[in-house]
């Protein structure tokens, strides 16, 4: 930011680069297609069509809608329930020793071992689906924000304690501004880890979801199937992406940028 | 209003030794002393915000309200003025009416990042006001002003020690000059471990001439 000639300034690259590379990926996949005339690779019209009747027939919004459902529990779970545990350790040495070690415990454990062992234990049921999930994700966001909690600025928590401030305008005024770029951070990357393993999950022990009609496609080799519910899950997270998290990004930043709140 | 009995306070090696004294209703203290000897230490368990110092060695802070002006303006980035004031506790009418005692009227929607330093601190003074205080503390309030803001700054302050005699300060300040201007009241804080060399009221015009020439000597011995 005081450097814009560093490396760190390549932020996002322009917006035509999608509309270059993208549609060359498309072709580039098409040409091949053609050539190998195989049902292991169909071509991206076929992958369309594909899309278009699994979305026709409703099957498509069904399976994506209990994917959507599954990741909004599991997220606001693992997100509510990692920011208390995250700022607690940030703040208290004796939090931090009690959680530290599980932490290490829980990031270490593959993914695959949580959702097995609450089918196992729990049964095939939602439940256990959505608490696999959030046993996977709790670790990473109660990290993230310890260290937003760890580096919250000490004079401005005396300046709330000598203006004395509530406990509820604290966490209000004063550590979720300063959290902010952590909890962001935990948010993308926890919606894309989410995302992610709720399609494992469905895929081992559910019947309905995009991992449930991946598994389907898999066991025929139905591969149009397969990309088109891949396509379809990208253009939702992108949707997420830009109608959620950028705005929400830009509402909450626009205090770093002086002329623009003043606009 | 205030009795201080500060056994001492030490970070790794001792930096306060004992501290006894009382601040007074319409008190104008200018507290002086070299540079790190413990001025923002001393201010800092004043206002209750050291959490070693037992509750016993500042009696009757419990009772009042403190506006505290920190060496930053300490202000909420993400809020705007009017929303700093109101969080210190003022009315929304009432945040205006202090941004406009200290010269800001109109301002309460800007953003503290908007601000110079100057006003920052002007501002940061307003949120003091905004807590009806009975004592000011004050850290070095003219710190990096040019002097025009400096003398404007310390204009705005008399005229609020005028306006409230029942009201209190303890300003810290390295500057003799601004104790001419402010103080009634002397402390000068010096020493391993610190403690008050003089507390000194200033009465006769002779007292406060003698103690300032003593403090420049011992400016100019210090750097």
């Amino acid at each position: 930011m005081t450097n814009p000639g560093s490396s760190a300034a390549i932020g996002r690259p322009p917006f035509w680069s999608y509309w270059v590379v993208l549609p060359a990926f498309v072709l580039i996949w098409a040409l091949i297609a053609w050539w190998m005339q195989s049902p292991l690779l169909p071509t991206p019209l076929q992958v369309l069509d594909t899309l278009i009747r699994e979305s026709a027939s409703g099957d498509l919004w069904h399976h994506l809608g209990a994917t959507f459902g599954r990741v909004a529990v599991a997220f606001v779970l693992a997100m509510s329930l990692g920011t208390v545990i995250g700022v607690g350790m940030g703040r208290s040495a004796t939090t931090n020793a009690l959680f530290d070690p599980l932490l290490v415990l829980l990031l270490n454990l593959p993914a695959l071992v949580t959702i097995i062992l609450m089918y196992v234990w729990f049964g095939l049921v939602e439940v256990a689906a959505v608490m696999a999930v959030v046993i996977n994700k709790v670790p990473n966001v109660a990290v993230t924000v310890r260290e937003g909690a760890r580096s919250l600025d000490y004079r401005l928590e005396e300046m709330a304690t000598v203006y004395e401030f509530s406990h509820w305008q604290r966490f209000r005024d004063v550590w979720v501004p300063q959290l902010f770029p952590y909890l962001m951070a935990a948010t993308r990357g926890g919606l894309a880890l989410i995302w992610k393993i709720v399609l494992v999950v469905e895929l081992l022990g559910r019947s309905s979801g995009v991992g449930f009609q991946l598994h389907l496609a898999f066991q025929v080799f139905d591969v149009a199937t397969i990309l088109a519910y891949s396509l379809a899950f990208i253009a939702v997270v992108q949707l997420i992406e830009l109608t959620i998290l950028q705005p929400l990004e830009r509402r909450s930043s626009r205090w770093r940028q002086p002329e623009a709140a003043d606009a | 209003m205030l009795e201080l009995r500060i056994a001492g306070r030490d970070f790794g090696q001792p930096v306060l030794g004992e501290i006894f004294a009382t601040v007074e209703k319409g008190d104008r203290i200018c507290l002086l002393g070299p540079s790190g000897i413990g001025k923002t230490t001393l201010l800092n368990t004043i206002a209750g915000l050291d959490k070693t110092i037992p509750q016993e060695a500042v009696i009757g802070r419990d009772e009042l309200r403190v506006g505290y002006l920190f060496q930053e303006h300490r202000l909420l980035p993400w809020r705007t003025l009017s929303a700093n004031l109101q969080l210190a506790g003022a009315t929304p009418q009432e945040a205006e009416d202090h941004l406009a005692s200290v010269g800001l009227k109109g301002y309460g929607h800007y953003l503290p990042d908007q601000l110079s330093l100057g006003m920052a601190r002007r501002v940061a003074l307003a949120r003091c006001l905004a807590v009806k205080p009975d004592l000011l503390l004050l850290d070095e309030p003219f710190a990096s002003l040019d002097p025009v803001m400096a003398g404007e700054l310390k204009t705005l302050i008399a005229g609020i020690m005028d306006a409230n005699p029942g009201m209190a300060m303890i300003c810290v300040t390295h500057d003799g000059g601004d104790a001419e201007i402010l103080a009634n009241r002397l402390w000068y804080l010096d020493g391993k471990p610190a403690r008050l060399q003089w507390d000194d009221r200033v009465g006769e015009p002779g007292l406060i001439d003698g103690l300032l020439g003593k403090l420049r000597r011992l400016d100019l011995a210090d750097s």
